[in-house]
């Protein structure tokens, strides 16, 4: 299986740099537009195991396609950047009732 | 609540209830005990996840400074470029384990890391700013491998707390009590139906003893009448 990346150019270069071949480049200003299609894409790939993005990008994702990101386990998609937490954090409460992440 | 509707006071109902009531007992104390287990599995694995977590962010961190340093001293094209003429993908491989009937995969990554000659690209077109950009990225793989090792079996560990939370209250507050109820009501309407036959019988007694009382009353009354006119008809005669 192989890793995938979604992002800016900026983003994703250094994961070439690392030899990643699979990605889909999205520039800043069709972020809004483009990458909800990008994240399905890769998230419907087979072969992908895993799923690198930046947490950023995740506010420009339609609210289905976010919670399918957040919650996908084949493959799991991994945030870089940012706070990262805020949707397994809510899991914990909702499952075991306490905010065990302070 | 439509009990009455449901279950029909009778003794093999009864037992049938019983029985359910016992096997729903089983149950949730068995299920109580695997939330309790899976909660402390997943104890363990947040602590792991903190520390990933604060490396992956460090690598990150690490990684983007020295890309932005390379990209900055060489040029973009020559970043971009060193970044296409990449052979080798990293690669990983999923195995499953399983906690407490969870299955998580185990992800190994293979290729991640490689030799300064094994990047693809030229040597002496490049500078050792992108040797160093690509190694920090090879090492910010390895912990994304690890982090979406853990990140998964969260997940999915969480999601059986809560399948398995709301099992156990479904069954302590839902189940059983409807159950005891059904038990209470059977119990219940068994006794009253016991009252209203020994009542029932008590009637029957009085009534058959009153008819009997009645029966040897009229006989006497009866053997009086007869008795009175054997006598008329012996006075007649000696007459």
């Amino acid at each position: 299986m192989r890793i995938a990346v979604v992002g800016a150019p900026s983003f994703t270069t250094g994961f070439r740099l690392a030899g990643i071949d699979e990605f889909r480049e999205v520039r800043d200003e069709n972020k809004d537009e483009d990458l909800d299609e990008a994240v399905e894409e890769v998230l419907g790939m087979e072969d992908i195991g895993i799923v690198v993005m930046h947490q950023d990008d995740l506010d420009y994702l339609s609210r289905n396609v976010r919670e399918e990101a957040e919650t996908s386990v084949e493959p799991v998609v991994v945030t870089l950047g940012g706070e990262g937490e805020g949707q397994l954090r809510d899991k914990i409460k909702r499952a075991i009732g306490i905010d065990l992440m302070e | 609540m439509a009990i009455e509707d449901e279950v029909k006071p009778t003794r093999k109902d009864l037992m049938e209830i019983k029985d359910r009531i016992e096997l729903s007992e089983q149950g949730h104390e068995t299920l109580e005990k695997k939330r309790d287990g899976l909660i402390m599995e997943f104890m363990e694995i947040l602590e792991e996840s903190q520390d990933v977590r604060d490396h992956l962010e460090s690598d990150y961190d690490a990684a983007q400074k020295k890309i932005n340093k390379a990209r900055a001293l060489d040029g973009d094209v020559a970043v971009r470029g060193a970044a296409s003429a990449l052979a080798e993908t990293p690669q990983i491989t999923l195995e499953s384990k399983n906690i407490m009937g969870v299955v998580v995969p185990q992800i190994e990554g293979s290729k991640v890391r490689k030799d300064v000659g094994e990047r693809g690209y030229s040597l002496l077109d490049t500078s050792a700013r992108i040797d160093e950009a690509a190694e920090a990225y090879e090492q910010l793989i390895e912990t994304i491998i690890i982090a979406a090792e853990i990140e998964t079996a969260m997940k999915k560990m969480l999601d059986e707390i809560e399948k398995t939370k709301r099992r156990v209250n479904a069954l302590e507050f839902k189940l059983i009590p409807e159950l005891k109820d059904a038990q209470e009501f059977i119990e219940l309407r068994l006794e009253e139906m016991e009252r209203e036959e020994i009542f029932r019988l008590k009637k029957i007694k009085e009534k058959k003893e009153q008819e009997e009382k009645q029966e040897k009353q009229e006989q006497r009354d009866a053997e009086e009448e007869s008795r009175l006119s054997d006598e008329a008809s012996a006075a007649t005669s000696s007459d």
